[in-house]
């Protein structure tokens, strides 16, 4: 075995890649080499070693930077995907000059004649963007799912913010919303499951959820924002949540206040 | 999750998401960056030894892939890919750094010093880990790139090869001179 040939198997043979058969030709030629077999116990307890070496975890300070960076590229993509419309009706606009009103005129003519006149069909190439639109939305619930299970807070309001974003949320978004809003221990973030969530009221569901979880909340931003939602949505069955709440002995007296005011209000 | 709202898994590879983000959904950065920002703070953490160093660079890389994500083709695999960028944002990292140096040779132990990371601190008690971190950075630039490399599980021999530029055999055979010299490196250490 040519020196070259045995130390690319014995790197495959560290990193356990060895195919079966190179490593009977190994063991072989290490039976009949001491030298080579003593060579590579000395370098596999190196390699070995290199593994115990420890990488600290990274810091909640580089996830923030990197979102507050994606943020401003995802805004500046957005504003330069808006810029060839505005061209569009600049052209459109300079066509309005005398001079080509004429002309204009009699294409207006032609293609309302075209479409007035010609064969009625159905457009067919709405599909392939239908279903992008799908990918694009289950990509996001991914992304959502993902980030709601991340120790770092910064990541979970960015995923709430995130799911705020999907045209229609999923049963498993709303379920992980919910397990935000209730056991979440940031308040901002379960602020921003509230709003979320108030996005899909709609859905009897959601309603039930947001009402049931007015008694697990302790913070009163939270607990506050919970009866402004209620309010808006006149929602009648919230009250007995609520009348639960103001029995709670450690109750804010802003909060206390506030959430018979908005039982009045919603009876 | 039920039939209808459960994602297509080609879906979710790295090469689709980077292709949605070269598409113009920028926004899909994040997933990978989520995916892949561990093992870029590793390779950096291990390539230089400072924290927050490495935290900066791994910053660096995916600004890079976003800048230059037209470049992407799909055609190899995205992890390659993101560590050949890794790879060239190191290097023109140290190699701004040289250029500012005008008094003495730069060494890597010097910044992990300034950056206050600790390092040595972190290894009391355990003299072995020390000395190897030791003859890691001793290495030189190049060697200790083809080790970082080597060690990771989820790059294929040839995609490290595609990274450092050479065939599948040439970057086997340079990993295990550079573990020789590591070892010999480590052994001169033992004896001080």
């Amino acid at each position: 075995m040519e020196r070259e040939r045995f130390e690319q198997m014995a790197i495959d043979y560290f990193r356990e890649a060895l195919a079966e058969t190179d490593k009977q030709e190994l063991e072989l030629f290490l039976k009949e080499h001491p030298d080579h077999a003593m060579e590579l116990e000395q370098l596999r307890d190196v390699w070995a070693q290199m593994d115990a070496m420890v990488v600290p975890e990274t810091s909640e300070e580089m996830d923030a930077r990197f979102f507050g960076f994606l943020n401003t590229e995802v805004e500046k993509t957005q504003k330069v995907a808006k810029k060839p419309t505005a061209g569009f009706l600049d052209v459109l606009g300079s066509l309005w000059r005398p001079r080509w009103a004429y002309g204009f005129l009699l294409l207006a003519v032609g293609v309302a004649a075209g479409y007035f006149l010609g064969p009625k069909e159905e457009p067919q190439s709405l599909e392939p963007l239908v279903a992008d639109t799908n990918e694009t939305e289950e990509v996001r619930e991914q992304l959502v799912l993902t980030l709601l299970d991340q120790p770092s807070a910064n990541k979970r309001l960015q995923a709430v913010t995130e799911a705020t974003k999907m045209n229609k949320a999923t049963e498993s978004v709303i379920e992980a919303l919910f397990a935000t809003l209730n056991k979440d221990p940031n308040v901002n973030v379960r602020l921003a499951a509230v709003e979320s969530l108030s996005r899909y009221v709609e859905n009897p569901l959601v309603r039930m959820g947001l009402i049931q979880s007015i008694t697990q909340q302790e913070s009163p931003l939270v607990q506050i924002a919970l009866a402004d939602l209620m309010v808006a949505l006149q929602e009648e069955e919230s009250v007995n949540s609520m009348r639960q709440l103001l029995k709670k002995p450690n109750l804010d007296t802003t909060v206390s206040k506030k959430i018979k005011e908005s039982i009045n209000q919603i009876i | 999750m039920n039939e209808q709202t459960r994602p297509n898994l080609e879906s979710l590879t790295d090469n689709f998401l980077m292709g949605k983000v070269k598409a113009g959904e920028v926004d899909k950065m994040g997933l990978l960056y989520e995916r892949h920002k561990k093992r870029l703070f590793g390779f950096f953490y291990r390539m230089n030894g400072s924290v927050s160093l490495s935290e900066d660079l791994v910053q660096n890389v995916f600004e890079r892939m976003l800048k230059y994500r037209h470049t992407f083709t799909g055609q190899g695999s995205f992890v390659a890919w993101m560590f050949t960028t890794a790879r060239n944002v190191n290097y023109d990292y140290h190699k701004k750094r040289q250029r500012q140096q005008t008094e003495r040779e730069w060494s890597t132990m010097e910044y992990k010093m300034e950056a206050n990371d600790d390092i040595e601190g972190s290894m009391e008690g355990n003299e072995d880990k020390h000395l190897l971190k030791l003859a890691l950075d001793r290495l030189g630039g190049e060697k200790r790139e083809v080790l970082v490399l080597s060690k990771l599980r989820e790059l294929k021999f040839s995609e490290v090869g595609q990274i450092l530029g050479c065939s599948e055999g040439a970057a086997k055979v340079k990993a295990h001179r550079a573990l020789k010299d590591l070892r010999t490196i480590f052994m001169q250490l033992q004896t001080q």
